[in-house]
């Protein structure tokens, strides 16, 4: 059993959360993906209203993120400081135009006047990408406060919960914007 | 040419979002469902074998992909009915 704990890179606490929150995000995508088959056409209809491109671009956008979180820990992890923060930075900021992005989609949903009660399915939409939003806004404080400090199991740590932010948008995007 | 494996798994990445964007022009159906469902499965491999580091630790890496292929499965099981009208 240690042997098996200590094949896990990083931090275990730090994967017992990211299960935790894949299992959350899981049954939110599998009550829409239910939910769906009692009213096909209004939820194809509903979700016309949403701007693929735009989420697609955010795809792109947090991949990239990820990468440079990912290329931060190696950088962590052979004591290049001034490298690892520069890398930390460059994702917070990706971070932060994937949330100028979502803000973007959901002020065009407002000024359409849908709201999170207008069809079940943009309740899920909201409930979903919301609560990753607040994610994303996590991870950008999480990676902050990793930069400072010269940890490199910080900063591992702190990648892997935006790697999880990451992961959950790529299983996400098919469900909310793609399937019809 | 970069053999970084960070680097490729980004550059996968990036092409399989690219083609995930290019599906907003397949009609609706279980094709479009099943080829959005496989690059997501395809990108979540690579984020935890990649990023989160599992491609160095094969036990754990079987779990996450199994969990995930099952999820997937799943949510193509339910998009399939769909397709159907069920």
């Amino acid at each position: 059993m240690t042997d098996l704990l200590d094949e896990l890179p990083g931090e275990p606490m730090m994967w017992v959360l990211i299960v935790s929150e894949l299992l959350v995000f899981g049954a939110g995508l599998a009550a829409l993906s239910a939910m769906r088959l009692t009213d096909p056409a209004g939820f194809a209809e509903a979700q016309a209203h949403l701007n693929r491109a735009g989420a697609a671009l955010n795809t792109v956008v947090l991949v990239t993120s990820g990468c440079l979180a990912a290329l931060a820990v190696r950088a962590a992890q052979s004591g290049r400081e001034g490298r690892k923060r520069a890398l930390l930075a460059g994702a917070m900021v990706l971070g932060v135009v994937f949330l100028v992005i979502k803000g973007q989609e959901y002020a065009a949903k407002a000024a359409e006047g849908i709201t999170w009660e207008t069809h079940p399915f943009f309740t899920f939409y909201y409930l979903l990408t919301g609560f990753h939003a607040a994610h994303v806004v996590a991870g950008i404080v999480l990676l902050g406060l990793v930069a400072v400090l010269r940890d490199p199991r910080a900063t591992e740590t702190g990648a892997a919960f935006w790697h999880m932010v990451d992961l959950v948008w790529v299983l996400l995007f098919p469900v909310v914007y793609l399937i019809r | 040419m970069t053999r970084d494996p960070l680097l490729l798994a980004w550059a996968g990445l990036v092409t399989l979002s690219l083609a995930g964007a290019g599906l907003s022009l397949v009609p609706a159906g279980p094709v479009l469902s099943l080829m959005a469902l496989s690059l997501a499965l395809l990108k979540g491999r690579i984020i935890l074998h990649r990023y989160l580091g599992l491609a160095n630790a094969p036990r754990w890496r079987r779990g996450f992909d199994m969990v995930l292929a099952g999820f997937c499965a799943g949510l193509a099981g339910l998009a399939l009915l769909l397709g159907t009208g069920i």
